[in-house]
């Protein structure tokens, strides 16, 4: 080797966390990489010590006011605080605790109504996209305890739900909603918070279904439907939604 | 808008709102969205582009705010560090390629150093930093910064500099390794 001496050698590991950090990679790289952090925990120590020394580079960037509508639209993002109605927060901390290892159960629920037939001949599937892939969501409460499985086929517009037991305790009616990724909500519709179901969505919620990028629930005063595109009692769950 | 908050204050807003704290996260927001918007900004150069990944951030930071730990990171550099992979997650997912920097511009502009002033004020691991990259030859720091920066990844960074893409990989992994080894003593 020809080097000068003062090069330190190259530590693969470390190079490739600098690198990730600094995201230079191509995306199979990265890809690659990414799998590593989240398999390998001394690797994700070097990118997260690579992340912070970095991010001093961020200094020299000047600030810029943001607009005045950035912040009422991450408000409306957010879910509503739980600790507005004390009976709720009491509720939900008991389905907090509850719904510990029912999520396994849950999946499996889905996956063997995926390979079912379904009770009725799907009536017009929606134009399927060629590369249309099987979305996938874990709902959770903001505790982080599951609260639903959802998984949706915009091939064919069929929707699973698979709620933990615990919603069954509620008087109020979970109402199903699609987060879109320009911001704003979508009204699926009312559920069933107690069992597994299948749904059929058709052709005005199947585009937005395939587009959305999260699906959250609310809870409404039963007999009362919400505007399409505004909940009006507290959002409970919520998960982004996964190609699988 | 702009609230000055010290590193402490900030760390504990960002705790409070990991616990569901609105007001602790309007505080969040309000001490750190201009610095965050600049950063999305150098990005994506595209207002509209990075005041939607500015909102797109906060949500994530709501959400993972619980897993903020003040004793591993600074408050600031883990709100940087969100906002920076969301930008570039939507520059690479196609959508701001149309208006994305040309090519030949970016290099110049993010060769600038900090100025005088900006380091006097910077902390302590920032002038680090600073003196660190400083004793990498130009080509290779300035292509750390431009990285970081911009967002972009080997291939482009290659074509900016005219070389080829093994060269400029190796120029940055050595300059990595070096940077550590400065950092670490």
């Amino acid at each position: 080797m020809t080097e000068p001496t003062d090069i330190p050698p190259i530590d693969d590991d470390q190079a490739l966390a600098g690198e990730l950090a600094l995201r230079v990679l191509s995306p199979a790289e990265e890809a690659a990489a990414r799998a590593r952090e989240a398999a390998e925990p001394a690797f994700a120590a070097h990118v997260e010590a690579w992340n912070e020394q970095l991010a001093g580079l961020a200094e020299e960037i000047a600030p810029v006011e943001p607009s005045a509508w950035v912040w009422p639209r991450v408000e409306a993002g957010l879910a509503p605080p739980v600790a507005a109605n004390d009976n709720s927060v009491v509720f939900w901390r008991r389905w907090a605790i509850g719904s510990t290892g029912l999520l396994a159960a849950s999946l499996a629920a889905v996956v063997m109504l995926m390979a079912q037939p379904g009770p009725e001949p799907v009536t017009p599937a929606a134009p399927a996209a060629p590369t249309a892939v099987t979305r996938v969501a874990t709902l959770t409460l903001e505790s982080g305890a599951a609260a639903m499985t959802l998984a949706y086929d915009p091939a064919t517009g069929e929707l699973y739900l698979a709620p933990t037991d615990a919603m069954a305790g509620d008087v109020r009616v979970p109402h199903l909603w699609l987060v879109m990724p320009e911001g704003g909500v979508q009204l699926v519709g009312a559920i069933d918070g107690s069992a597994i179901s299948r749904h059929s969505l058709g052709q005005t919620l199947s585009g937005p279904a395939g587009q959305a990028n999260a699906v959250a629930v609310s809870m409404e005063a039963p007999g009362h439907t919400p505007a399409p595109n505004k909940p009006d009692g507290p959002v409970v769950a919520q998960g982004e939604l996964q190609r699988l | 808008m702009s609230a000055i908050l010290t590193r402490d204050e900030l760390a504990q807003a960002l705790g409070r709102t990991g616990q569901g704290d609105r007001a602790a996260f309007r505080r969040v927001y309000e001490a750190t969205s201009a610095k965050l918007l600049g950063v999305t900004l150098r990005i994506l150069a595209d207002r509209q582009l990075a005041e939607d990944v500015l909102q797109d951030t906060y949500l994530t930071v709501w959400r993972k705010a619980e897993s903020f730990d003040p004793s591993r990171a600074s408050p600031i550099t883990w709100l940087v560090t969100i906002a920076r992979n969301r930008a570039i997650d939507r520059l690479r997912s196609g959508a701001a390629m149309r208006n994305a920097t040309p090519i030949d511009d970016a290099f110049t502009v993010a060769d600038e150093g900090p100025t005088p002033a900006q380091s006097a004020e910077a902390g302590d691991d920032v002038r680090r930093l600073n003196d660190c990259l400083g004793q990498l030859d130009d080509r290779t720091g300035g292509a750390i910064r431009t990285a970081f920066l911009e967002g972009v990844t080997y291939d482009a960074l290659a074509a900016r500099e005219n070389v080829p893409l093994g060269t400029m990989k190796s120029w940055i992994r050595r300059g990595l390794m070096r940077l550590r080894t400065c950092l670490d003593t």
